[in-house]
């Protein structure tokens, strides 16, 4: 099998890796870089469990190959806080109970965190459509909700 | 009783949780992201067919692959190790493996098994595996398994039943017999699972020399499964160290000792570490299945309108699950009257093999299908006799004075008022204005409808109830165990025999030990993992049943409460003061009344153990307990087989209100309001989290999931494009109001709620749809109610 060499910004520190053309960005990901926050719960698509931003867009690591990602700036759930501070989804998802076994988290934040970036102050009905390529099979998505409106009014606040 | 008094201490208050910082940052441990070096990953060769013969097996090509390290058969597994032991005995078990030998009974049923350098290696070597197989007949519908020239799967049983019985309470015939309206109906129930997000998985070590065997898993029942893999593995128990880690989900799901047997004994056979982790197809083709059946339900009335009694003829498709049958059968027997004083209870019940998934624990297990089954006949009596759903529930409920009640299948309700309970979602749901808003729609044309369903759910099962169906003892009762320690700096250290996917035990053991040690949550650090060379624990030590309330708090206020008089007893000698004056709080031990006299808890511990010579004379040094709580409602079954398979009873309320769009059967939620009574709140913004979840679960039960299997037993839904889980999309928002009517059975007087939700929301919902269908003369009696299901319906009509 050919061996690809890739170079890949991780969550702003440079990664380089050698890896069959067949493994997946996620799979790269967890095994060739440790980063284990990226989740595997269909890989085929459908839940989004391994939702990354790939310059800056939410993709599926499931679907991707590594080798796509060969250049691009990659952020996981591990970049996101700013040392000690949670990022704003995080906390949001903290104070309003957002997640019970935690395993759909990191890739509900990531996405949330890519509608906040367009969308400033979501509607209810904007949030669950934003969040429907994305399951959870704990929380019944109402405190998802109110964690992503959480965030919003913070932003807003540091915004004012 | 029922309202929310404000919480003197920590039980009681909506604490957000302390576990949460390491799964918001992607920094929690799940079985896949364990790793150790050399370590190897299995692929699993699966069976293609529902039912054949295993003629010929080569995996020479797969062993010669570059990068395995071991390949195992099921001949090979048989040489290896006893034949599994069925956990609910049969009369005359078949011997099974952990891999199928000489014959396959389900689609996806394991045959052979790889380890190799990386699980892409080891699906290249399944992939050189030959397997030849005679295709039998396979027997799929469990009504057609039962007839005399249906297939059979095991030769040795000599027909597909594993238990059929009937159950007889009060006078069933002369209640029927004098009855003036008997509603009869045929509900099949269909075969749905809550899947984990997170599959699954284990790792097996096997220590050369000592031969010492450890796992990690997220196996949710570690005490009940050390017992199975130990004697598979033929090692006594204390050589086995069986682990839990963060657990992505459980909802019953997460058990399968075949699969941490097999790691183990590829790790004995390579000498090396060996990961299994479930792909999600293999997760939806073989984990397990709630089951599928068939219920005939009759339901007696008086002239009144008053129930008299109910029968039921209930059929469950167990698929090919030998190891842990009959559950969703007796577990009916907990809801078999729901809220209502019914008073002869006639129960006929089938547990039935077929060439399907081997069905499992699913959260609620047989409750859910119940509630539907008599909270869907209560609406069609209603609709007999014209009279409004709610009013006619209201008219047979059990009223609060009479608890605690004893229902005729012995299930004694500790506490609850269901009336108030429909009340309040009534109120919520503004159900006047529902109904006047539902008239103007119809009178658009628009088929609006409304539905309701209460419901208790019992909670905490009492194991002697597996009794009526092997008729032998040796497990009964139900149980947890916890240690609480306060270490040499006087901080408090628990850990429980339970392991934690998501419901939040370690915020929940903090603020209930908190409360007992005078300390704050945060000062109380909980295992988050299981470790049974460290932590207490059971046989019924794990995740099942909703047992927290009604083991888990027992055990850990048991052991607080040891703990605390050790603290005490320590503390009167150093303050020279009498046990009976001394005050736990903020920390330390004082004296009442006595500002000043005082010594923190780490001066306690300080003389515990370093400081030894400073304990009382002759008391033993250290400040830990431990506590094996016994629940102590459980009793085996009487000489008339009553029994209480469950010792808790929480209740519900539905309401909600849906539009059916008459072109597409697309259905919209209009509200949906949910009251419900779970006793005291240990946290209620946990709570209403298990509420929120479990009614999704439901939801997605009653409107998209459903494995199907076709005439042949190939299943058709093996990922999650063609299997439905509701998204954010199809879940409305809730309302929901909680009521508190403590249990007097548990020790906080809090019951069950981690089903709640997933047991009457598939009643509430079809009773909503057919209420919206009803100028259309429509009856439910199958679920789900798929848009394609609801538009056939409507083009028949
Ligand atoms: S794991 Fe990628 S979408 Fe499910
Ligand atoms: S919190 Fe468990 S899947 Fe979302």
């Amino acid at each position: 099998m050919t061996r690809h060499a890739i170079a890949v910004t991780v969550n702003g520190a440079p990664r380089a890796a050698t890896v069959d053309a067949r493994l997946s960005l996620l799979d790269c990901l967890r095994e060739e870089w440790g980063l284990t926050g990226t989740h595997a719960g269909c890989e085929h698509g459908a839940c989004g469990a391994c939702t990354v931003l790939l310059d800056d867009v939410p993709v599926r690591s499931c679907l991707l190959l590594a080798v796509q990602a060969d250049g691009a700036r990659v952020t996981t759930i591990e970049g996101l806080a700013a040392g000690d501070e949670l990022h704003p989804v995080q906390q949001g998802f903290w104070e309003c109970h957002g997640l019970q076994c935690g395993f759909c988290t990191p890739g509900m934040v990531l996405t949330a965190v890519d509608l906040l970036a367009r969308v400033p102050d979501p509607s209810e009905a904007e949030i669950r459509e934003a969040l429907a390529g994305n399951l959870c099979m704990c929380t019944g998505y109402e405190n998802i909700v109110r964690a992503v409106r959480w965030a919003a009014a913070r932003a807003g606040e540091r915004r004012a | 009783m029922s309202g929310r008094a404000a919480p003197a201490g920590w039980v009681g208050r909506p604490l957000k949780r302390l576990e949460d910082p390491r799964f918001l940052r992607g920094r929690a441990t799940y079985i896949d992201d364990l790793r150790f070096p050399g370590m190897l990953h299995v692929a699993m060769l699966r069976s293609p067919h529902a039912h054949a013969r295993l003629v010929r097996l080569d995996a020479s090509g797969a062993a010669a692959l570059p990068g395995v390290a071991a390949v195992l058969t099921g001949e090979d597994v048989a040489r290896a190790m006893p034949a599994l032991s069925p956990l609910i005995p049969i009369p005359t078990p078949p011997r099974t493996y952990p891999l199928a030998v000489g014959r396959v009974r389900y689609v996806g049923e394991p045959v052979a098994t790889v380890a190799a350098c990386d699980r892409a290696t080891a699906e290249d070597a399944v992939e050189l595996i030959r397997a030849e197989y005679e295709r039998l007949p396979a027997v799929v519908d469990p009504e057609r398994a039962l007839e005399p020239d249906a297939p059979v799967l095991f030769d040795e049983m000599g027909s597909n039943v594993l238990w059929h019985d009937t159950l007889t309470y009060g006078d069933v015939d002369g209640a029927f017999a004098a009855a003036r309206t008997v509603v009869r109906e045929r509900f099949t129930i269909h075969r749905y699972v809550s899947t984990p997000l997170e599959t699954f998985g284990v790792i097996a070590h096997v220590e050369s020399g000592t031969g010492l065997v450890t796992i990690w898993s997220n196996d949710q029942r570690p005490g009940l499964t050390s017992g199975v893999v130990a004697a598979a593995l033929g090692i006594p128990q204390n050589r086995l160290r069986l682990l839990a880690l963060d657990i992505g989900g459980g909802f019953g799901n997460k058990r399968k000792a075949p699969y941490l047997i097999l790691a183990a004994l590829l790790a004995r056979a390579t000498g090396r570490p060996v990961k299994y982790v479930e792909d999600r197809r293999e997760n939806l083709s073989a984990l397990a299945h709630g089951a599928n059946g068939v219920m005939d339900a009759a339901l007696a009335l008086d002239g009144d309108g008053r129930f008299l009694a109910i029968a039921l003829r209930d059929i469950v498709d167990e698929g090919a699950n030998l190891q842990n049958p009959t559950l969703h059968s007796l577990l009916k027997l907990g809801n078999i009257v729901n809220c209502y004083r019914i008073g002869a209870v006639r129960f006929e019940a089938y547990s039935v093999l077929t060439n399907k998934c081997p069905s499992g624990a699913n959260r609620g297990i047989g409750k859910p299908a119940m509630c539907f089954a008599i909270e869907r006949l209560v609406d069609l009596a209603a609709r007999r006799l014209g009279r409004d759903p709610a009013e006619l529930r209201f008219a047979n409920f059990i009223p609060p004075s009479e608890f605690p009640y004893e229902t005729p299948v012995g299930a004694s309700y500790d506490s609850g008022d269901f009336p108030e309970t429909l009340r309040r979602a009534l109120a919520l749901a503004d159900y006047e204005g529902l109904r006047a808003a539902q008239a103007a729609a119809r009178r658009e044309g628009r088929l609006v409808g409304i539905g309701l369903a209460a419901a208790v759910e019992p909670s905490t099962s009492n194991l002697s109830s597996y009794m009526l169906a092997t008729g032998k003892g040796g497990t009964s009762g139900v149980g947890e165990a916890a240690l609480v320690r306060v270490e040499l700096d006087g901080s408090v250290r628990v850990a429980t025999g339970n392991v934690a996917s998501g419901q939040g035990y370690p915020t929940v053991i903090a603020q209930i030990v908190a409360d007992e040690l005078g300390v704050t949550p945060p000062d109380v650090v909980v295992s988050p993992w299981f470790d049974s060379h460290e932590n207490p624990w059971m046989f019924s030590s794990g995740n099942f049943s909703n047992k927290f309330s009604g083991t888990d708090t027992g055990a850990i206020v048991g052991a607080a409460r040891a703990v605390r008089e050790k603290i005490l007893a320590i503390a009167a000698h150093v303050l020279e003061a009498a046990p009976d004056d001394l005050e736990l709080r903020a920390g330390a031990v004082g004296v009442r009344g006595v500002p000043g006299r005082r010594v923190t808890l780490a001066q306690v511990a300080g003389a515990a153990y370093r400081d030894l010579l400073a304990l009382p004379p002759g008391a033993a040094g250290g400040l830990e307990a431990r506590y094996y709580y016994v629940n102590p409602a459980a009793t085996r079954p009487d000489a008339g087989r009553r029994v209480g398979v469950q010792l808790t009873f929480s209740n519900s309320a539905h309401v909600t209100a849906v539009e059916v769009d008459r072109a597409t059967g697309a259905l919209r939620f209009l509200t949906y309001a949910i009251a419900h009574d779970c006793g005291r709140e240990i946290n209620p913004l946990l709570v209403e989290g298990m509420v929120h979840g479990s009614t999704a679960h439901g939801i997605g039960a009653t409107l998209l999931e459903e494995f199907v299997y076709d005439d042949e037993g190939q299943l058709l839904t093996t990922t999650f494009m063609d299997y439905l889980k509701p998204t954010a999309l199809d879940v409305p928002a809730f309302r929901v109001e909680a009521l508190e009517t403590p249990s007097p059975r548990t020790p906080l007087g809090a019951k069950g709620v981690g089903e709640g939700g997933a047991i009457p929301s598939l009643a509430a919902i079809a009773n909503a749809v057919e209420d919206a269908l009803a100028p259309l003369g429509v009856t439910i009696r199958h679920l789900p109610l798929t848009p394609a299901r609801i538009w056939e319906a409507l083009r028949r009509a």
